[in-house]
């Protein structure tokens, strides 16, 4: 029995408790035994239920999709049928637009960043009346998709409001939601309002953090607004622009949803389809659960590599701090 | 390194699986015996249908004493994704409401056939076809739906035209819309094509006025010559009727449903391709525009030799799904939905016009009067012979020959290939 003899002796070394009540040794090798086992077991235990959770929430259905994204429709059902939904993907001029506009929705990113940028520098730099731009700027962030889609499509109507508006100082009626070419930075547009409050508290609480006497000093050396932006309000606030284009990133990229609904139904032409609402067109309209997997599944591979970037992004920055 | 190995794991797992199983059921559960049926529809809900609702039930408990029924009423919008759901589970609803068509075709993998339970409705119902697939039945229909054409007599009267003779053929037409636009500034055609169903309702309500009689069949029938000179005409004037001004104008922004027939009620536009069942119809239109004032007419003539008829198909219909534990009692409940009571309750309170041609409309004003006068030579509608895919692309097409972005040479090609492969 080498090992029972061994084991109260490594234990006491390592675990005061057991060298200062030495009386416990006999009984209390098999406990301590035990326990080994459970500090063994313990930490597997504690973390499990997070682990099932993402393994039968996430990943199983993960790898659900997309064995189902190599099965046919229909009469085709649970036949396996190798690529062929990613080559009707492919050949889908519908799935390549929505496609292209996620591509368009990146372009746009700088501006979506830059706008709740700037107003929060003018709340910051207090111009007349700060205190309820800082109150009214956040206000459609708390309102949701439907209801802000619901106010633009009758303000943008044809026969609406700001169409109006336009035919009042000699500007020609916009077809802001019928016009292909600009219903897709229409929708883009409203959700920027929509949503550039939320950002606009993230970079006032990163201005808090400014150094103020840096802009004082700035100031004495006579330095115009745009060079105390540029050269001291920016390269102070790196990490918080990166947070914001980051998260509005994640938000233009998944949220959009419930506008695109609303305002344009993917139309006019198709022109505004995103993939999650090609995804649900698919599976809701056209019955094509097994094509709306694969299209899923491009989605995966492209959030995946989206998310990959900002990560390096992110730490790479993190290592410059 | 962990990390790593998770993934490749899950990586060779789903490589492995990859192509087993099938994104929807393949078999129902059955089995087993109950007491109450579940109905899934977006009209239950809806104040105008709540009599007939009540009807119905009771003539199913009359019938089937015991059996509880529930009805779930769903959201439009998100109904056939809900079904959807519901059919890939392989469970939900016993008996659920359909639109006819491309609608009820794609999912009768999941339906029950009832021809052997309807039997006795056949003759007294009507619309059947457009619950059927590959000759077996699979609703049975509680409304019809077409697409008279609605013109408004008020602005008729206005421009100096007789409202009580419509125009005949496409020129006469335009001419009228000429000297009404002069006199009251209203456009010839309200249409709404946010969602690209404007074009659907273009082609049936005045297909009939643009191909032949034969050409017409042979398009119901399957035979669909898209290339052909008189379809091509279809989109011709689709075109055309938006290069000309004919339409209101951003209509590739106007909701179909919520905003366009606002336009026509309102006296902005002198005529609508409208619905007949229960809603964009002439009950709908009477909030601003009083029963007499509207017309109905037929296609104008286009082509010579075409023979102008209304074109309706049953509009929705009640289904019984495959996984029902007692098809009996399910297709009892479908029978008891378009009793001739109920459906007469339906029509007294929605306006629609109803299934059973035995109903009485006489109460319900000239123009439902002059649409079931036309039932007896009226045809399917052409676009409800397509799938729901074709349809799709019918709708963004319509809005690039719209917009001036596609041909009407393009259009139909793609139609073509699109309507031969499914």
């Amino acid at each position: 029995m080498p090992i029972g003899e061994l084991s109260p002796s490594v234990r006491s070394g390592r675990a005061g408790g057991e060298a200062v009540k030495p009386r416990r040794g006999r009984p209390g090798s098999r406990t301590s035994f035990r326990r080994a086992g459970v500090d063994r077991l313990a930490p597997y235990v504690l973390v499990a239920p997070a682990v099932l959770i993402i393994l039968a929430l996430r990943l199983w259905p993960l790898v659900l999709g997309v064995n189902f994204s190599f099965t046919g429709d229909g009469e085709l059902n649970g036949t396996p049928v190798g690529l062929s939904n990613y080559l009707e993907l492919a050949g889908d001029p519908l799935f390549r637009t929505s496609l292209r506009n996620v591509g368009l929705l990146v372009l746009l990113l700088p501006l979506a960043v830059a706008i709740p940028g700037l107003l929060a520098t003018f709340i910051y730099l207090r111009v007349p009346g700060h205190r309820i731009y800082r109150s009214v700027y956040f206000f459609p962030a708390v309102l949701s998709p439907v209801i802000v889609g619901a106010i633009f499509n009758l303000l943008l109507g044809f026969d609406g409001p700001v169409n109006a508006a336009l035919g009042a100082i000699g500007a020609g009626p916009v077809d802001w939601l019928g016009d292909p070419g600009i219903a897709m930075f229409t929708v883009v547009g409203v959700h920027v309002w929509a949503t550039f409050g939320m950002a606009l508290v993230v970079f006032l609480a990163g201005f808090s953090t400014l150094d103020g006497s840096l802009l004082d000093a700035a100031r004495v050396d006579g330095a115009s607004l745009r060079q105390i932006i540029w050269h001291v309000i920016i390269p102070s606030l790196t990490r918080t622009i990166q947070f914001v284009f980051v998260t509005t990133m994640i938000g233009m990229l998944t949220s959009m949803f419930g506008l695109l609904f609303v305002m344009t139904g993917g139309g006019p032409e198709g022109s505004t389809y995103l993939p999650e609402f090609y995804i649900w067109h698919q599976q809701g309209q056209m019955n094509r659960p097994a094509l709306a997997s694969a299209a899923s599944t491009v989605l995966f591979v492209v959030m995946l590599v989206v998310g990959l970037l900002q990560i390096t992004l992110l730490r790479r920055t993190g290592r410059q701090d | 390194m962990k990390r790593r190995a998770l993934w490749a794991g899950l990586m060779a797992a789903g490589l492995v699986v990859a192509g087993c199983g099938s994104a929807a059921p393949k078999e129902a559960p059955s089995g087993g015996a109950q007491q109450k049926l579940v109905v899934w529809d977006w009209k239950s809900g809806e104040s105008v249908a709540s009599d007939y609702i009540e009807k119905a039930k009771a003539d199913f408990a009359k019938r089937h004493p015991g059996v509880t029924v529930e009805f779930v009423a769903q959201p439009f919008d998100q109904y056939y994704t809900l079904l959807g759901t519901a059919i890939q589970a392989g469970k939900g609803p016993d008996v659920m409401l359909f639109n006819g068509g491309g609608q009820i075709r794609d999912r009768v993998d999941a339906l029950l056939p009832l021809d052997q339970y309807v039997a006795e409705d056949k003759s007294r119902l009507t619309g059947w076809d457009a619950f059927s697939k590959d000759g077996k039945v699979y609703a049975a229909p509680v409304t019809l739906q077409g697409h008279p054409i609605y013109y408004n007599k008020a602005l008729y009267e206005k421009a100096g035209l007789d409202p009580a003779s419509p125009p005949k053929t496409w020129d006469e037409l335009v001419r009228g819309c000429a000297a009404i636009k002069k006199a009251t500034g209203a456009a010839c055609f309200a249409l709404g094509n946010k969602e690209g169903f404007g074009i659907q309702f273009f082609m049936s309500g005045l297909g009939s006025g643009t191909l032949t009689p034969q050409e017409y069949d042979s398009w119901i029938a399957g035979k669909r010559e898209w290339t052909s000179p008189h379809v091509k005409r279809i989109f011709e004037l689709w075109k055309e009727a938006g290069d000309k001004g004919l339409n209101n104008e951003g209509a590739n922004s106007t909701a179909m449903f919520t905003d366009i027939f606002g336009v026509f009620q309102t006296g902005k536009a002198a005529h609508i391709i409208g619905l007949m069942s229960d809603i964009g119809h002439w009950k709908d239109f009477g909030e601003f525009l009083p029963p007499d004032k509207i017309g109905v007419m037929q296609a104008p003539v286009v082509t010579d030799g075409a023979t102008p008829s209304l074109p309706y198909d049953g509009g929705i219909g009640y289904a019984v799904a495959k996984w029902t534990k007692d098809p009996g009692l399910a297709a009892g409940l479908v029978r008891s939905l378009t009793s001739t009571e109920a459906l007469t309750a339906f029509h007294a309170k929605a306006g629609a016009i109803a299934s059973d041609t035995t109903i009485d409309v006489s109460q319900a004003g000239p123009a439902a009067a002059t649409i079931v006068s036309q039932l007896k030579t009226g045809k399917p509608a052409l676009h409800v012979a397509l799938s729901s895919k074709t349809l799709d692309l019918m709708g963004r097409l319509s809005q690039q020959l719209l917009s001036g972005s596609a041909t009407v040479d393009k259009a139909v090609k793609q139609l073509a290939a699109s309507d031969k492969a499914s």
